[in-house]
């Protein structure tokens, strides 16, 4: 496969116009300390910084719960390491929302949260209940059943399990579905395929998968071990490297770098972070497709049937960016001067608007979440989108209708600041 | 995250920003939109007829199993007359294709995890539950082109006995008359949509903005991620649109076209000024150049990515393809002082 031919190419095309930049002059309110748009900027850096160590610290408190299970692999070692996955999801997925328009995000986000995998990758599965991505060379290559393994003519030695092996085998065969590394990878190693389609239950992996000697289950425990243990001590060191672009006082992080941007530019990333997520990712890639298709396969956490919370915090991250506050984990709570204070001044209309839509997609999400964890015939994600599911697909919807029409706001809130154009021009893929 | 999973075409509603100078050419932008209406609705009627022809040529062929050969070879033309009708008008990503996500119902892609091929097999298990108001009820996976070119054209299938085709043909035979049935429906709605469209400003950025999305579309999921081109590193043809039938590269030349004859004619009374004039110049000339290039290459997607001589000749469409994205949205955009907003595919 000649891929050499593509960087030449790539460099003679390198260019793509996009439309950018022009700024409108502000008006300020009558508070006595009216938010500008470098104090939003800051700001939202802030609630990067905050919203990244919690994601940090609940990703050190998984690695720990791991180390725990690995050392002890019980079930109810298993148990609480699930639970500790599942905690760590929900400042990540807050976090999403600054994926979208920071370059830097988006090319880092990747080991971490890429999905959907071909986890034959990784470990045994079930082929009758498999289905990866159609010319995938790696995607039966089970990295823990092997010494060595060879990828689209690529042979690569996997004896010793390290996060920089993991880091170097995540997209091999240039595939992106040969998801290595990050949360999924964890997910995966933690609850295994769910082999239950649109019914109940999620995977349903033995903690002897983990045991040792005779006790082991599906071979190759200490691979496994080793690899779990690899793929969340590389999500720790991924995290770290993330805090540290966000951090006050540093003088050639990103947060310096950002801030010394005109206003405008942030503004921009701010606004387009929230409508990308909004529409095109959470309720299109994540949610219409699935739904559409009756695809379970599309399902963001598939293996572990948390996706209900992953949607539920994605919303959450966009309400974030625009009410400038931010929930930490310990229950405090960062505010700070806000998108929408800026449309409050200009048009108070349309912040009653938009912060009515953002309320609103919130409760729609949240009736998702509660559905799922629902004490009495729960119903997850992956059962809602049955194809004869009424009842799900309506929730799905209006979720979905929600996110269509705050993003309509979003659009509108950019022209009110006077943004010349949504678009960044770091968001565009790069090749 | 999903690097790995492109979304297909534009399917939600999205409103625009749009800003004044654009709403001063009221007049220009009525005469746009009028010539809009007339040719996207010849587009979707050429859809709705080859839709109808395929449907009756798989229930009047597909049941005669000793004509199977030359049945099946006809078949698939009639397969390919009505997804080459689609591909020209693929590019409009509002209006009543939104309704149902009909745009899917018709091409349910990308699927990179054969869902297509997955769920006919499912419903080729239970061929007596078989018809066009249970595929209506299915999913979009089951609904469309793609499934009818799984059941045409899949290896699976290429062994030449019979065996499984009466449930081949019952699947077929409900799948057809589900796509006439959508297509039909879409090319009245067209219609009635008509004074609604012509009547509002903002659908004169609407237009542009679907043609944009279009060719960036085209650009990054459709020939670049098969090219190893966009976020990936390594060609893989399956990422091309209908990998089955071998037409990925004629359904991406007959999106061009379908922008050549149902989008061009339109924005005409919107560049009227000489520099404009020199833009729809360009811009005409580039979508020509690119047919062309199309037009050279005389193999399929697979073939050519699979030597270095045919990637070659890919690298080629793929920069005149790149050319006509600043002029679309770059230069046309601001011409016409169009704000992109948000659309469907901004997801990654």
């Amino acid at each position: 496969m000649p891929n050499t031919l593509t960087t030449p190419l790539a460099a003679a095309l390198a260019a793509s116009t996009l439309l950018l930049s022009g700024c409108g002059s502000l008006s300020f309110s009558d508070s006595k300390e009216p938010a500008t748009k470098a104090s939003v900027a800051s700001h939202y850096a802030d609630i990067a910084h905050a919203n990244y160590q919690d994601a940090l610290n609940t990703a050190r408190a998984l690695d720990q719960s791991v180390d725990t299970f690995l050392e002890s692999p019980t079930p109810a070692n298993m148990k609480a390491a699930r639970e500790a996955w599942r905690t760590a999801r929900i400042p990540y997925q807050q976090s999403e929302v600054f994926r979208f328009g920071n370059g830097i995000v988006d090319d880092w986000e990747g080991q971490l949260n890429a999905w959907p995998l071909d986890e034959g990758l990784i470990d045994y599965v079930n082929r009758d209940n498999y289905q990866h991505e159609l010319g995938n060379a790696g995607a039966t290559a089970n990295i823990i059943s092997a010494e060595s393994i060879t990828v689209g003519g690529q042979t690569v030695d996997v004896s010793r399990i390290t996060p920089e092996l993991l880091a170097d085998l995540n997209e091999i065969g240039g595939s992106e579905a040969n998801v290595a590394t990050g949360y999924h990878a964890a997910e995966f190693l933690l609850w295994g395929q769910d082999l239950n389609g649109f019914g109940a239950g999620n995977g349903n992996r033995p903690a002897t998968d983990y045991a040792r000697g005779s006790d082991c289950t599906h071979g190759h425990c200490e691979r496994r071990a080793a690899y779990l243990d690899a793929v969340t001590d590389l999500l720790i060191n991924d995290l770290e490297w993330m805090v540290a672009q966000w951090a006050p006082g540093q003088t050639d992080n990103y947060r310096t770098r950002l801030l010394a941007m005109e206003p405008d530019a942030v503004i921009q990333k701010m606004l387009f972070g929230m409508g990308s997520l909004s529409l095109g990712e959470l309720a299109g890639e994540r949610m219409k497709v699935a739904l559409e298709a009756n695809s379970y396969e599309d399902e963001h956490d598939c293996f572990s049937d948390n996706t209900h919370n992953s949607h539920y915090y994605n919303g959450l991250g966009i309400r974030n960016i625009y009410t400038g506050t931010y929930e930490r984990v310990d229950g405090s709570e960062l505010t700070g001067p806000s998108l929408a204070d800026l449309v409050k001044q200009q048009d108070p209309q349309l912040h009653k608007t938009l912060i009515g839509r953002l309320n609103q997609s919130m409760a729609e999400l949240g009736d998702l979440k509660q559905r799922a964890e629902a004490s009495s015939k729960p119903m997850p994600f992956d059962m809602m989108i049955a194809p004869t599911n009424q009842e799900g697909s309506r929730i799905i919807t209006d979720a979905i209708e929600a996110l269509v029409v705050q993003t309509a706001s979003i659009e509108k809130a950019a022209s009110t600041l006077g943004l010349a154009s949504l678009q960044p021009d770091t968001a565009g893929h790069t090749f | 995250m999903p690097r790995s999973r492109g979304l297909v075409t534009a399917l939600m509603a999205f409103t625009l920003m749009l800003s004044l100078p654009a709403l001063a050419q009221n007049d220009a932008g009525q005469t746009a939109r009028t010539q809009w209406h007339d040719s996207i609705g010849s587009g979707y009627q050429r859809l709705a007829d080859h839709s109808a022809v395929l449907s009756s040529t798989l229930s009047r062929l597909c049941p005669m199993p000793n004509r199977q050969e030359d049945g099946v070879a006809r078949m698939k033309m009639a397969w390919r007359d009505a997804f080459l009708a689609w591909q020209q008008v693929r590019f409009v990503d509002f209006g009543p294709i939104e309704q149902n996500s009909r745009a899917w119902q018709i091409q349910f892609w990308p699927d990179r995890k054969n869902l297509v091929g997955r769920k006919v097999d499912a419903w080729l298990e239970q061929a007596d539950k078989v018809s066009a108001s249970a595929i209506a009820d299915a999913g979009v996976a089951i609904q469309g082109l793609p499934a009818i070119e799984y059941l045409l054209f899949d290896k699976r299938f290429r062994t030449g006995n019979a065996t499984g085709w009466t449930q081949r043909c019952a699947l077929l035979t409900a799948i057809g008359a589900h796509l006439e049935k959508v297509t039909r429906r879409l090319a009245e709605d067209w219609q009635a949509y008509g004074n609604f469209y012509r009547s509002r400003d903002d659908f004169t950025a609407t237009t542009v903005e679907a043609a944009m999305n279009a060719v960036e579309h085209l650009r990054s999921r459709r020939l670049g991620a098969a090219m190893g081109l966009r976020g990936n590193t390594s060609t893989n043809a399956y990422l091309g649109d209908a990998w089955r039938s071998g037409e990925s590269l004629a359904a991406q030349q007959a999106s061009v076209a379908g922008l050549s004859n149902h989008f061009l004619p339109g924005l005409k009374p919107l560049l009227t000024a000489p520099d404009q004039k020199a833009l729809f110049d360009d811009l005409t000339h580039q979508a020509n150049e690119t047919l062309s290039e199309y037009q050279s290459l005389g193999r399929p997607l697979k073939a050519l990515l699979d030597t270095e001589a045919g990637y070659r000749q890919l690298q080629g469409v793929y920069i005149e393809v790149s050319q006509l994205e600043p002029l679309f949205i770059g230069q046309l955009a601001s011409t016409l002082d169009i704000r992109r907003g948000f659309n469907s595919s901004d997801g990654d």
